[in-house]
C-alpha cells in the first residue's frame, strides 16, 4: 500500500467488503474506489453455480460496479475470495476484471495454505493505520474444507493475471500479488 | 503487501474514525425526529412516493421514494425503514437504510452499521462502518469530486424548478406523487 505514488490517480477494485480503515488508508491517494462485495451481494454463489458458457462471464460482468470510461483499475483487492470460488468461477471473473484493468495492474489474494479447514465465510480484513497489518475481524468458529489451491491452480484461476510474487503468512496464508 | 494478517473474532473494530462532527449532527437530528421537530420534515414509514422530491429543509425517509431527491442545502436522513431509490442531492447525506442510485453531498456521505447502500458516491467526506453493505464506487481523489459536484449543480441549476412558479422558496415537497399503502384484504 505504502508504495501507491501519491501524485497519481488510481483506480481500486475491492471484491470484498467496504471497509472504513481501508477508506482511511486509500483516502492518503488520489484515487477512487470500486467496492463489488461479492460475498454480501450474492456474487459468490451466482458465480459457482452460473453454467459453463456465456452464462458465466456474464454473471462475472453483473457482480462489478458499472463501468465507467477512462477509469481502468490499477489495483484488485481479491482478499480471500478465491477459497470460495470454484476455478472456472475464479477464471471467469479475473478475466472480466482483467478486461477492464490497465496493463501492469496489481491484484492481491489470500490463500489458506497449511490449514485444511477455513472460516465457512469470506474473512472481513481490515489493514491496521500504519496499512502493514491485516486483522480478519469477522472470522467465526464454524468451518468448511479449504480447497488450498496450489500456484499452478491459481495461476490457472487467475489468468490472465500472471503470479508475480507469494509468501506464506505467519497464520498459514499464502499471500499472492499477480501482475496483469 | 501487508505484513501480516491476524485473525480476531471481536466483533469488529471500532469505527471512530467514522464518528467525526458531521455524525454528531446526525446523532442530535435522529432523537429531534421522535417528536416531529420543525427542523426535520419526515416521511413516514407507510408512504411512497414515485417523482422528484425538492426542498430547503432537512429531512428524515423513513417511507419508499423512488425517482430523485434533491435536498441542496439541507441535511438527508435515510432512516432504518427508509428505501430509497432515486438519485439523491444534498448538502449531507447519512443512511441507515436501503438505497439503489448515486449519491451526491457538498459535505458528506455517511453509511451506518446495517445499511444497505447500491450506488456511487460522490462526497468531499464518506464514511462507511464496518457492517455496513456497500456495492458501488467512491470517488476519494478531491479534485474528481469537485469536478463531478459541479457538474451535477449545473444540470440541476438546469432543471425547471417548482419554486419560480410561485416565486416563494419551496417549503417541503414538490412534484411528488403520494400513494398510500395497499390495504390488506
Amino acid at each position: 500500500m505504502a508504495r501507491l505514488d501519491e501524485t497519481e490517480r488510481h483506480v481500486v477494485l475491492d471484491l470484498g467488503a467496504a471497509s472504513t480503515s481501508m477508506l482511511a488508508l486509500l483516502g492518503q491517494c488520489r484515487c477512487r474506489v470500486e467496492i463489488a462485495d461479492l460475498a454480501h451481494f450474492g456474487g459468490i454463489d451466482r458465480l459457482n453455480t452460473a453454467e459453463p458458457g456465456p452464462a458465466l462471464p456474464a454473471a462475472a460482468n453483473a457482480m462489478l460496479p458499472n463501468r465507467l470510461p477512462d477509469d481502468a483499475f490499477d489495483l484488485v483487492f481479491c482478499w480471500d475470495l478465491p477459497n470460495y470460488l470454484t476455478l472456472n468461477a475464479l477464471s471467469a471473473l479475473m478475466s472480466t476484471v482483467a478486461d477492464r484493468s490497465r496493463p501492469g495492474a496489481v491484484a492481491h489474494a489470500l490463500i489458506h495454505y497449511s490449514e485444511r479447514d477455513m472460516c465457512e465465510h469470506p474473512g472481513r480484513f481490515v489493514p491496521t493505520a500504519d496499512g502493514d497489518e491485516l486483522v480478519d475481524c469477522h472470522a467465526t468458529h464454524a468451518t468448511i474444507a479449504a480447497p488450498r489451491y496450489s500456484p499452478e491452480d491459481l495461476d490457472k484461476g487467475m489468468s490472465p493475471f500472471v503470479l508475480d510474487r507469494a509468501r506464506l503468512l505467519s497464520n498459514g496464508m499464502q499471500e499472492f500479488l499477480f501482475r496483469l | 503487501m501487508f505484513e501480516r494478517v491476524k485473525n480476531t473474532d471481536d466483533g469488529g473494530e471500532s469505527s471512530d474514525t467514522s464518528r467525526s462532527e458531521s455524525d454528531k449532527t446526525f446523532g442530535a437530528l435522529r432523537s429531534k425526529v421522535g417528536s416531529r421537530s420543525n427542523d426535520v420534515a419526515v416521511i413516514g414509514s407507510s408512504i411512497q412516493i414515485n417523482g422528484d422530491l425538492r426542498g430547503d429543509e432537512d429531512l428524515r425517509i423513513e417511507g419508499n421514494v423512488t425517482g430523485t431527491v434533491e435536498l441542496k442545502n439541507s441535511v438527508l436522513t435515510i432512516g432504518k425503514e427508509g428505501k430509497v431509490t432515486a438519485g439523491v442531492y444534498a448538502k449531507s447525506i447519512a443512511v441507515d437504510g436501503e438505497t439503489k442510485g448515486d449519491l451526491y453531498a457538498t459535505e458528506r456521505v455517511s453509511v451506518h452499521v446495517n445499511a444497505r447502500v447500491q450506488g456511487n458516491i460522490i462526497a468531499p467526506k464518506v464514511s462507511i462502518e464496518e457492517g455496513a453493505h456497500f456495492k458501488g464506487s467512491i470517488e476519494m481523489d478531491p479534485a474528481a469530486v469537485e469536478k463531478a459536484l459541479a457538474k451535477t449543480t449545473t444540470s440541476m441549476a438546469d432543471k425547471p424548478d417548482a419554486r419560480t412558479k410561485s416565486g416563494n422558496p419551496a417549503k417541503k415537497v414538490a412534484d411528488t406523487k403520494v400513494i398510500p399503502p395497499a390495504k390488506s384484504a
